[in-house]
């Protein structure tokens, strides 16, 4: 027997960040603690490496592995997306790890290992493949929301996340059995072409792709299966909210995506309906209870799940033209997102503490930039134009117009219009009121002078101008999204 | 479809009728003769005192844990060990690159002092 | 030069931008440099914007000025811009009213005058852009971007309940604006796969070519009217003017009352008319209805005010029943007076507001009842404001009475009541005007504090005194506007109504029995490419022009 030739290239970016997490993490015991700050560098020259394999890839289209793993422009697409949202969350993390005595360098491996695991959910071309990314993520995630290991509520996050997360799991799983027994494949197209042949118990697929919904659903948090969002958001540290709120979900949405337009196409009547009212019920409750919220985290928590609803939008309008919207938007709302959790948490104290909406009182006039920054990203959120949230939005609902969803479409668009009400409350508390206003009286060390990492800042720069980029010039991003759109034939 | 699964079936009506029935003609075939010595959950044993839930030292956990982690790993190297004929030097360098990982592991755990007993 | 006039539209864009952009670079303590260089782009603003007025062809009702760059082309959203007569007034307008509000903001505002003098340049910079643009994803985009720096003027610079106005003005016309966009979109896919485009005049040739089915059509038309009908603002969407107007800062309201309301009219003559005559026909009655109970609701409120800003806010609601009145009376007169009225109330209420806000600035308070007989201790203050106070009603002589009169014209041509009911509007209005001056100008001064008023400095009077020139010129000389205006207006009305009107390409109405007997109007030299153009279009009902309309 000859030596069987195992291409690398396929993989190159996972195995180049699984690399650089096993450094990261075994070079943490033999680096003195004051210089453990260059680990963290490491790991973002490992996502850099990364980026530049993934590059390669852009010329090695195919399937691999017998057919496991995929690499097309999607997969590209979102390998780029998980990485930028890595890199981004990396610079975003050092200042607050150092500031809350949790600089472990496992932080950052396990930030690296959740990126392996997100790479394959958007390469898996196989449902058993989306099922091992998906727990890479997850695990890596589940550690990475108790990372501040001695405060009760980041305790809580991880544990309830834990618990939900493994159950959402156990449900996929059942979900991808099913499949398996109903068409002897958990190949996605091989589903598809069974599904055509009409040979099959079509009721243990419809079971079958129920429960694959709700194991997705659970991982993208729509509606009904939202509920642990806020108290894990409010709960994990700031920079891994704010990574959760965009890394985990865009990867969530790619497999959902891939898994229902590959193999499920056949059925996209019986699913449109649940996609329709699932999307009404995210964004309203999303938006209604965040309205209602007045710590920014979970604020952000809730909008996040209204987000999520709005994707589903694009998603129920079942063409090319809703999945390139979906990616586009899923960049676009990144590093909106990426930015504000960044601003966050350069604003906050150290314990989490200053983090209520009514905190940020003044802010527009401490740190102008900051809070210049700050209101760019959630006029992007709420989608006024120029920003990357508006042509996000406006090619979502175009694509959902283009399928004849008139209400569903009026109804989001009221509901972006309504999240205005709760985008604009941190806007009125730095600018139109004074600091002591809140009633609450700040100890004489939370006046000092802010001191804002370089780090940070690269962040918080890059994210302004990616959602003043978007926002103007979307040609470029969203024709590269729509040529990778093909999945639906 | 279902037919293939009829021996499995055929084992486990067999295996409780087994367990069962021994349970049972020993309820029904032995004496009953209680007594508090045989009542106590150790019989001739030292006598339990104090509250069932006691809580361990978290330390016994990690041990552990590193011990079934090592443990799965080494799992692999059966089925390995059975068709390495067939898989020659592209199966030895395969093993040595998963023995590495597994080391770094080791060396992760070692230096990080999880296995120091009296660390704190 | 050459550059100049081809890109002058974005030149008188973009103008403000550039001074927020430099603005940035000023240390905020520098007040007065940040506020000379404020007022430089102001002017400048205004300067570029005037080569539109000498170069507009005032023979051609269509676009000039074109610009069109591809902007995002796997949508089919282009940068184009283009103005026609309509357009430009409201443009020149614009411009006026930003150099005015930026001068008179000089001591009115002392804290953080960096971001003041930021937002209201790049508010300038959306309400320019929304009046030139012909693309509607464009339109879109300045129509709401312009929102941010209303609402940041609002919140932060305010008075008394800023907060709850800020928001509400946002929220209103957001909604508004997001259902006006699924409108678009209507449009946008009603176009063949493959051509689909945002462009303005490529639609309205396709929707006029095949239009929608008449439902679609009704419901595009009401998405529209939603955005429009909130900002203009129409009852009884008209809740969050009161609130916005009085308590933004002077210049806030002034560029509200002034522009920000127009863009509301605007959009209804600009889209509304021209793209769904149809529809617009088929409400016509419940527009009226509407107008005629702005008009008179408006004018009833504004009488009981006791809030000085509250009734000048009350009469704006008046004023653009008014417009809207005129505008659906679908004839030359009633639209041609319906524009300009948009100016003159422009002109008027921005310096009403302009009044309001030199005596609040000395008192601190907007109460009526606070000031009496400032006349005696402000001699000048007290002329001007007559004179803006009798524009404003109506008096002869003055820009009012020329929109007024123009609009009953077209009132009476379509019915009675509507004109009773708009003359009622006028004889509430002289009523609420006068008492008003009369309470506060006349009298003895019974506030100890009006006695040391001082009158108005030179710079106060800068402000006020453009106002009145305009005032009196289109009261005494309208002939000018209404030359720039004719030819775009009677191509709206030949639109909505081609059975009643019909223009030639370049927007001249023709006489229907003698356009019958001789193709050729006689303001139409023969040979030139119009003429031409006629000739081929009469025998046929295909429309090469949008304007055009053929029996």
């Amino acid at each position: 027997m000859t030596l069987p030739q195992v291409p690398i290239l396929p993989i190159l970016p996972e195995l180049i960040l699984t690399l650089f997490g096993i450094a990261v993490m075994l070079f943490d015991p033999f680096t003195a603690k004051p210089h453990k700050s260059w680990l963290s560098s490491l790991a973002f020259i490992g996502v850099l490496a990364a980026l530049a394999g993934n590059v390669l890839l852009l010329a090695a289209e195919g399937e691999y592995y017998n057919g496991m793993i995929i690499v097309d422009s999607f997969s590209v697409f979102f390998n780029f997306l998980f990485l930028i949202i890595a890199g981004l969350s990396i610079l975003a993390s050092r200042q607050y790890l150092v500031r809350e005595g949790v600089n472990h360098s496992e932080y950052y491996g396990l930030l690296l290992f959740a990126t392996v695991g997100m790479c394959f959910m958007g390469g898996a071309n196989e449902l058993i493949m989306i099922f091992i990314g998906l727990e890479i993520t997850s695990i890596s995630t589940y550690v990475l929301a108790g990372f501040r290991r001695t405060d009760l509520k980041s305790n809580e996050a991880a544990i309830k996340y834990f618990l939900l997360g493994s159950f959402a799991t156990a449900f996929l799983l059942y979900g991808i059995a099913l499949m398996y027994g109903a068409t002897h494949t958990t190949h996605l197209s091989q589903i598809s072409s069974a599904l055509l042949t009409g040979r099959i118990d079509l009721r243990l697929v419809l079971a079958g792709t129920a429960l694959m919904m709700v194991g997705f659903s659970f991982k993208v948090a729509t509606a009904p299966f939202q509920i642990w969002t806020p108290d894990v958001y409010e709960g994990a540290p700031i920079p891994v909210t704010g990574w959760m709120s965009v890394g985990p979900k865009a990867a969530g949405f790619a497999a959902f995506l891939r898994v229902f337009f590959v193999a499920l196409p056949a059925l996209d009547q019986k699913w449109f309906w649940v996609l329709w009212v699932s999307s009404v019920l995210t964004m309203t409750i999303g938006n209604t209870a965040a309205m209602l919220q007045s710590n920014i985290k979970r604020m952000l928590a809730y909008s996040s799940i209204a987000h999520a609803g709005y994707i589903l939008v694009a998603f129920a309008a079942l063409t090319p033209n809703g999945i390139a919207s979906i990616m586009f938007y899923l960049l676009a709302y990144s590093v909106m997102n990426l930015g504000a959790f960044a601003v966050i948490s350069a604003w906050s104290l150290s314990g989490e503490r200053r983090v209520t909406i009514d905190e940020f009182a003044g802010l527009g006039y401490r740190q102008p930039w900051l809070a210049a920054a700050f209101t760019v990203f959630l006029l992007g959120l709420t989608g006024i134009p120029l920003t990357a949230g508006f042509t996000g939005k406006f090619f979502m609902f175009r694509a959902a117009i283009n399928s004849k969803l008139y209400w569903l479409t009026i109804i989001a668009l009221l509901n972006s219009a309504a999240s205005l009400y709760y985008y604009l409350r941190p806007t009125i508390a730095m600018y139109m009121r004074e600091p002591g206003e809140s009633g609450r009286t700040s100890a004489p060390q939370d006046s000092a002078p802010l001191q804002i990492s370089m780090a940070t800042k690269v962040v918080i720069a890059v994210s302004v101008l990616a959602v003043f980029y978007l926002g103007l010039f979307p040609s470029t991003i969203l024709d590269f999204a729509q040529s990778s759109a093909f999945l639906v034939h | 479809m279902l037919r293939s699964y009829l021996p499995i079936l055929i084992q486990i009506i067999l295996a409780s009728l087994i367990g069962f029935g021994i349970l049972g003609l020993s309820y029904l075939v032995g004496k009953h003769k209680p007594t508090p010595e045989k009542l106590m959950p150790y019989e001739s044993g030292v006598r339990p005192t104090g509250s069932a839930h006691e809580r361990f030292a978290v330390k016994f956990y990690l041990t552990a844990m590193l011990f079934i982690l090592f443990d799965v790993e080494v799992i692999f190297l059966y089925p390995w060990a059975v068709i390495y004929r067939e898989l020659r030097f592209f199966g030895f360098f395969e093993m040595l690159t998963f023995i590495l990982v597994v080391l770094a592991g080791y060396v992760y755990i070692w230096k990080k002092g999880a296995l120091d007993w009296n660390k704190n | 030069m050459d550059f100049f006039r081809q890109h002058i539209l974005s030149i008188t864009t973009f103008t403000p931008l550039v001074g927020a952009f430099l603005l940035l670079f000023v240390g905020k303590e520098n007040k007065n440099a940040i506020r000379w260089i404020a007022n430089l782009f102001g002017f400048l603003g205004l300067l570029v914007s005037l080569p539109l007025w000498f170069w507009y062809n005032r023979a051609d009702g269509g676009f000039q000025f074109i610009e069109r760059h591809e902007w995002i082309k796997t949508i089919g959203a282009n940068y184009s811009l283009g103005a026609d007569g309509i357009s430009l007034l409201l443009i020149l307008l614009t411009t006026v009213l930003g150099a005015i509000a930026i001068l008179s903001s000089w001591t009115a505002i002392e804290m953080r005058v960096k971001e003041y003098y930021i937002f209201l340049l790049l508010l300038q910079v959306g309400m320019i852009g929304v009046f030139c643009s012909l693309d509607f994803f464009l339109f879109y985009v300045f129509w709401e971007v312009m929102l941010v720096p209303m609402y940041f003027l609002i919140g932060v610079w305010g008075s008394d309940r800023r907060l709850y106005s800020a928001i509400k003005f946002f929220l209103y016309t957001l909604v508004g604006s997001v259902v006006m966009l699924l409108g678009i979109l209507v449009l946008y896919f009603h176009m063949p796969e493959g051509q689909r485009t945002f462009d303005y005049i490529q639609i309205m040739n396709y929707l006029h070519a095949s239009p929608l089915a008449s439902n679609i059509a009704r419901f595009v038309w009401l998405a529209f009217f939603l955005g429009f009908a909130i900002k203009v603002p129409m009852f009884p969407f008209h809740t969050w003017l009161p609130d916005a107007h009085t308590d933004a800062p002077t210049a806030g309201s002034v560029i509200l009352a002034g522009v920000l309301l127009k863009m509301g009219t605007y959009g209804f003559i600009r889209f509304s008319l021209p793209l769904l005559p149809n529809e617009s026909q088929y409400f016509k009655g419940m527009m009226a209805a509407l107008a005629i109970i702005g008009i008179v609701y408006g004018a009833l409120v504004a009488m009981m005010q006791k809030d000085w800003k509250r009734l000048v806010a009350y009469s704006s609601v008046s004023h653009l029943g008014f417009v809207m009145l005129g505008m659906f009376c679908f004839n030359p007169n009633g639209v041609n007076g319906s524009v300009l009225q948009m100016i003159n109330h422009g002109i008027s209420t921005g310096g009403l507001f302009l009044i309001v806000g030199l005596v609040y600035e000395r008192r601190h308070t907007r109460m009526i009842s606070e000031y009496s007989g400032l006349s005696h201790v402000m001699p000048v203050y007290a002329t001007y404001f007559m004179i803006i106070m009798l524009s404003s009603l109506g008096l002869p002589l003055l820009n009012g009475f020329i929109g007024e009169f123009t609009i009953l014209q077209g009132a009476f041509q379509v019915s009675y009541t509507w004109a009773a009911f708009a003359v009622s509007g006028i004889i509430l209005g002289a009523a609420y005007l006068l008492w008003l001056y009369q309470r506060t100008m006349f009298g003895e001064i019974t506030n100890e504090k009006n006695k040391t008023l001082k009158d108005l400095n030179f710079r106060e009077v800068a402000t006020l005194f453009p106002l009145v020139v305009l005032a009196l010129w289109i009261g005494i000389y309208p002939k000018p506007f209404f030359e720039i205006l004719e030819r775009p207006v009677n191509k709206v009305v030949a639109t909505v109504q081609p059975d009643k009107f019909t223009v030639d390409s370049m927007g001249n109405l023709i006489v229907p029995d003698k356009a019958k007997a001789n193709p050729l109007p006689a303001s139409v030299p023969a040979g030139t490419e119009a003429a031409a153009a006629i000739q081929r279009d009469l025998p046929t009902t295909q429309s090469a022009t949008p304007g055009v309309e053929k029996k």
